[in-house]
């Protein structure tokens, strides 16, 4: 069979570019990665099983992936909302909280964590209001949800933001002079334009989700079966010198997430193809 | 459908897009909004779609005040210069969203649109690309699919924003007379804008000229061609020369030219300017009594197709002149370059340089847009 591997091209540089870039890959990705299903060969495939099927583990998976998808699809809707109103109108302070939204991001995330629990929690400003109502923040799952909410929200605001940017407003006064409504207008010309995006910035939230420790561990109380996530049970293992408990654990979140991922992105694929001109 | 458009004025901070304007559009008729770039055309034609407000004055639909008739129900089909297409839908789509979007009690059943759409398409002879997306089209095909999109729902009024502007010399002349066939065969009140002169000579019933922010004339292309009401419309549509002189006593003194204008019968020696088309002006061997004629020297000898243009110096004070003839009259006599020439003009109009038009003293020997007429 003849295999080309590589096609003529004006650009340049298509050897060493390449080859760089699976340089770069392999050390920092690849091979960290691959230590971590190389230590796991150590377990047969009874105690690997044994391990991350304990009723504990299986509960942090429920709340980390659960919870990850809950605050990524959240910031979905309030990202749109926030890029929306951040591109199409002006107002005063617009670019402070431009330049706000990038905050979570810098902010060290065990900050994020104390500021938020000492926030929520029962005797907190905002938790203690919540408490009124019978609505627990701080130290349950939902404590969870709001602490990856506020770690994961510039993802979708920055990928939709330069998408909006360059969304023509003469195609929705040409879809107004056609009849359509303001609702009509969103869904059918400007959603369909910021989908692609929209679905990156989720992805992007959610991969960042399941990945957050340090902001949740101070708000969660990491309660076994309750409120414990995945990433914090990996932490114990390792501080019990259970390194090979710690990798199993790994191994499968590695692989959920990297079906899940793999699954956004043919959907992803799919949907531009669909649509694509 | 008729539009009446009455003391219409709109500012954008200091800059005055719309000065007070006055304007009546008769239904059916095929209407050209000309003058250059930051007239205020585009905004009229936004404020009357609805897709900008007036700050004052009114505009009447058939008599109706359409203030507060927000976009969507003025009916109105509007053209976009960059076509506004929706690129993710197929062209089929595309035509389809005006009727699609309607509330369902006025929604045509799927068949009917469809029969609706494939009409439209035929109309536009492109009915067999359907199924293609907007960017898998050329700019001509996507402006006519545009079109189609906006004829879709039936439009009372059709409002064209430069339909042309962004495409290439060839295509925008198909275009133009298609659109004038268009128009011819469903006699829907149309409006368009136009910065090119020979497009709204060419297509429309009516061409409303417009600097800043006013009207400066609003008549048949004859018209604002043959008997341009300002120095503006003259120099705008057209080439023109310009002879400066004086008005005195009916009289005008153009250097060695001297004119009759019984209009400045009481005009004592004020500074006047007289503009004479280059196609106005015959050129003589002999000088003729009377002082009608400038005697000058042929520049330049430039033939251009089925015209022949002469670059003239004048005599007395060096400036250049232009003069336009055909190749045939040219051919009964052909002028070489340093040739000794008298230039008469056989039709020039006389504006009194009275400050009422400040650009007028400004204005170019040669102008006009470059395209020639």
């Amino acid at each position: 069979m003849h295999f080309r591997l590589k096609q003529r091209s004006v650009l340049p540089g298509f050897n060493l570019a390449l080859g760089y870039t699976l340089l770069y890959m392999g050390l920092i990705v690849l091979i960290p990665l691959s230590a971590a299903f190389i230590k796991t060969t150590d377990l047969n495939w009874t105690e690997f099983w044994a391990i991350v099927t304990t009723p504990r583990v299986l509960a942090s998976y429920r709340l980390t992936f659960g919870a990850s998808l809950l605050a990524a699809l959240i910031n979905t809707g309030t990202g749109l909302m926030i890029a929306w109103v951040l591109v199409r109108y002006s107002f005063p302070g617009k670019r402070l909280v431009d330049a706000m939204i990038d905050l979570p991001f810098a902010l060290p995330t065990a900050v994020a964590g104390i500021a938020l629990t000492a926030l929520y929690s029962g005797n907190g400003w905002i938790g203690g209001k919540l408490a009124l109502i019978g609505i627990k923040v701080a130290f349950t799952p939902l404590g969870v949800v709001v602490a990856l909410v506020f770690i994961s929200l510039p993802f979708v605001i920055r990928t939709v933001q330069p998408v909006l940017e360059d969304l023509e407003a003469e195609v929705e006064e040409a879809a107004a002079c056609l009849g359509a409504t303001r609702w009509q207008t969103f869904r059918w010309i400007i959603f369909p334009a910021v989908r692609p995006a929209l679905l990156t910035g989720f992805t992007l939230a959610f991969a960042r989700c399941i990945g957050e420790y340090g902001s949740v561990i101070f708000i969660a109380g990491n309660l076994p079966m309750v409120s414990e996530i995945t990433p914090l049970l990996i932490v114990t293992k390792l501080e019990q010198y259970d390194y090979r408990g710690a990798t199993a654990i790994a191994v499968v979140m590695l692989v959920i997430s990297f079906l899940l991922l793999l699954l956004i992105n043919l959907l992803q694929w799919w949907s531009r193809r669909r649509h694509a001109a | 459908m008729s539009i009446a458009i009455r003391a219409l004025s709109k500012r954008f901070g200091h800059f005055t897009a719309l000065d007070s304007i006055d304007l009546d559009i008769n239904a059916g008729e095929l209407v050209a909004l000309l003058g250059p770039s930051g007239c205020g055309k585009t905004t009229l034609l936004r404020i009357i779609a609805g897709l900008e407000n007036a700050d004052a004055g009114a505009i009447q639909f058939n008599g109706e005040e359409t203030a507060h008739r927000p976009v969507r129900d003025r009916k109105v089909g509007f053209v976009f210069q960059h076509y506004a297409l929706f690129q993710h839908m197929t062209v089929f789509e595309n035509v389809a969203f005006g009727l699609q979007v309607r509330p369902r009690a006025r929604r045509p059943s799927a068949p009917q649109i469809r029969a609706k759409v494939e009409e439209l398409l035929s109309l536009i002879q492109l009915d067999w690309l359907a199924d293609r997306y907007p960017s898998q089209l050329s700019g001509g095909q996507r402006q006519r699919i545009a079109l189609a999109r906006a004829l879709a729902v039936e439009p009372q009024v059709l409002l064209l924003d430069e339909p042309f502007g962004a495409l290439d010399t060839k295509v925008r002349k198909e275009l133009r007379r298609w659109l004038r066939r268009l128009h011819d065969e469903l006699h829907m009140t149309s409006v368009f804008v136009t910065h090119d002169q020979e497009e709204a000579l060419e297509v429309a019933d009516r061409i409303v000229v417009m600097n800043h922010g006013r009207i400066e004339q609003i008549g048949s292309p004859q018209e604002v061609y043959d008997t341009p009401a300002t120095p503006f419309v003259y120099q705008f549509l057209g080439h023109i020369n310009l002879f400066h002189g004086r008005a005195h006593s009916g009289w005008v003194r153009l250097g060695e030219l001297r004119v009759q204008a019984p209009e400045y019968q009481h005009a004592e020696s004020a500074p006047a300017t007289a503009y004479v088309r280059p196609h106005d002006i015959d050129l003589l061997r002999e000088p003729e009594d009377g002082d009608t004629t400038i005697a000058a020297t042929i520049n330049r000898v430039h033939i251009l197709g089925s015209l022949v243009r002469l670059e003239l110096r004048q005599q007395a004070d060096g400036e250049i002149a232009e003069v336009e003839m055909t190749r045939d009259r040219y051919a009964a006599d052909p002028l070489q370059v340093g040739d000794a020439v008298f230039a008469k003009p056989r039709q020039l109009r006389v504006f009194l340089n009275d400050g009422q038009n400040p650009e007028r003293s400004e204005l170019p020997l040669w102008s006009g847009d470059g395209d020639g007429i």
